[in-house]
């Protein structure tokens, strides 16, 4: 009871200072007057054809910040999703090899009947969120998300043997991912490489035309804003993040003695 | 508007996050469950990425309506991308914690894969009995 | 007179404190079932906040995350190790 006592004391201590922070203007007035400068040069230039050495062609903003002017953070983001995705996976590194004995019939027919139409139109909402993410708000991120609680739910519902009977395999899902996260990285090099080769100058991460280099990805497709590069980095993500989720959620609804198989261990060690 | 009402209740925001920024880091650091300390958690980051959006937040004015940072104009002339910067909230802080969420939720999937392996090795998810039995196996191995 | 923006004010002060009491319930809570469907509560609380907030690309991926992934895995978790938290 002491160790609660003292915790409770310091927190509310901790509470009591971030507060007293705020009093004294921390945070500057609440609610902030007005934005930041670099928030309102991002806003002026992401849709600005006036500037078109500038702009990033897509009149949402979040995803021009998130794929065009810091698209470098969100490259490394990326990264350390590919590894804590990667460490999930290889703390369950023999639970793919082994087969899934255990054939559970899942819940009720009507259950499942629902299930099927409500699996069609999450992943119909997510494809449409990935594929408009530079036009209306949404995005990869957004999209792999939505997409990944239908096979969660799939798993839950129809019971583990789905993924094995549709032939949706480990290493199937695997190397969609690790494909994707490719062809995402290739993307953002792809000027560059196509500079080199034709002796022009390129940028990594460029999508419009800049200053010094006429190279640019088209900003618009039969008339409608296509982003240039960004749409292509919204459906590459949507797929990495999907895939990725799918493999953990997979090989964590494993039935319990395959888990627990792995769990023991080799003779040495675990 | 009310200038005085907005400005109580955005006050009354900011308090109840760091209230619960405040619970929630007792449940991370007090509670002997480790399961408790993987929900206190959660609801920790989320604490947090609320902050950051609301730190880009700015003040209606009379005449003013806010907008997302999204123009719904496929063709702008400059004074409609003039009226958008004036409406619209802050993008940035946004973009920031679209990103921080979903890997938020890879590294939580990867703390649940290890509080299976702990609660298989050790029958039980409680740190406190988890500490005595390494002092215990420490013992038995020492002696 | 209440207008449209002290409305918007309202329901985002509303709901923060709405956020707390369920925050408190969640951490104190025994039974971990309870603190799953607690913490999920919350999270809609929080994606009402972001919705005020002018943040729909946020709300778009934070429910999906955690009213939706969040639970279904916790609550994954709260089968294999035990409902009851155990204090000694």
């Amino acid at each position: 009871m002491l160790r609660d006592i003292i915790f409770v004391t310091l927190l509310i201590i901790i509470a009591l200072a971030l507060s007293y922070l705020t009093y004294l203007g921390g945070l500057g007035d609440l609610p902030p007057q007005d934005i930041r400068l670099i928030a309102r040069s991002y806003l002026n230039l992401t849709y600005n054809q006036g500037v078109n050495w500038l702009w990033a062609a897509s009149p949402e903003a979040v995803t021009a910040i998130v794929w065009d002017y810091r698209g470098l953070d969100t490259l490394f983001e990326t990264v350390v999703f590919y590894g804590a995705i990667l460490a999930a996976l290889t703390v369950f590194r023999g639970v793919s090899k082994l087969p899934d004995r255990i054939v559970s019939v899942g819940l009720s027919v009507v259950v499942k009947r629902t299930m099927a139409i409500v699996t069609l139109a999450i992943l119909t909402v997510a494809a449409s969120t990935a594929l408009h993410g530079h036009l209306t708000p949404g995005g990869g991120f957004q999209g792999g998300a939505i997409a990944s609680v239908a096979p969660l739910l799939l798993i839950v519902v129809f019971g583990k043997q789905l993924f094995v009977e549709k032939k949706v395999s480990y290493n199937k899902l695997l190397t969609l991912r690790n494909a994707s996260l490719g062809l995402l990285s290739l993307s953002t090099v792809a000027l560059l490489i196509y500079g080199l080769a034709t002796n022009e100058i390129g940028y990594i991460f460029q999508n419009q035309a800049k200053a010094l280099s006429t190279l640019s990805y088209p900003s618009h497709m039969l008339d409608v804003p296509l982003g240039g590069t960004l749409f292509f980095l919204n459906v590459f993500e949507f797929l990495a993040v999907t895939s990725g989720f799918t493999l953990v959620f997979t090989l964590l609804l494993s039935s319990e003695e395959v888990i627990l198989k792995e769990f023991e261990g080799e003779e040495y060690g675990y | 508007m009310d200038i005085e009402l907005v400005k109580f209740m955005f006050i009354l925001t900011v308090m109840s996050l760091y209230l619960n920024f405040a619970i929630t880091l007792y449940g991370v650091v007090a509670k002997v469950n480790l399961v408790k300390k993987l929900i206190a958690l959660t609801i920790l980051q989320d604490t947090v990425n609320v902050f950051t959006v609301l730190i880009g937040y700015r003040l209606w004015r009379p005449g003013l309506i806010l907008q997302p940072p999204a123009l719904t104009d496929m063709n702008p002339t400059p004074e409609i991308i003039k009226d958008f910067v004036e409406r619209s909230v802050d993008p940035l802080p946004q973009a920031f914690v679209l990103t921080a969420i979903v890997i938020g939720l890879a590294v939580t999937l990867f703390l649940t894969t290890i509080v299976l392996h702990v609660n298989y090795h050790f029958k039980t998810v409680n740190v406190d009995e988890i500490g005595g039995m390494k002092r215990r196996y420490i013992h038995e191995e020492a002696v | 007179m209440m207008d449209y923006v002290d409305l918007v004010f309202l329901m985002m002060g509303i709901t923060a404190v709405i956020s707390v009491s369920f925050t408190f319930l969640a951490v104190k809570t025994k039974d971990l079932m309870h603190a799953v469907i607690f913490s999920s509560v919350q999270s809609i609380a929080y994606a009402l906040v972001y919705f005020l907030l002018m943040a729909p690309d946020i709300v778009l991926v934070y429910v999906a995350v955690s009213v939706g992934i969040y639970p279904l895995i916790l609550i994954l978790v709260v089968k294999r190790v035990g409902r009851f938290e155990v204090t000694a």
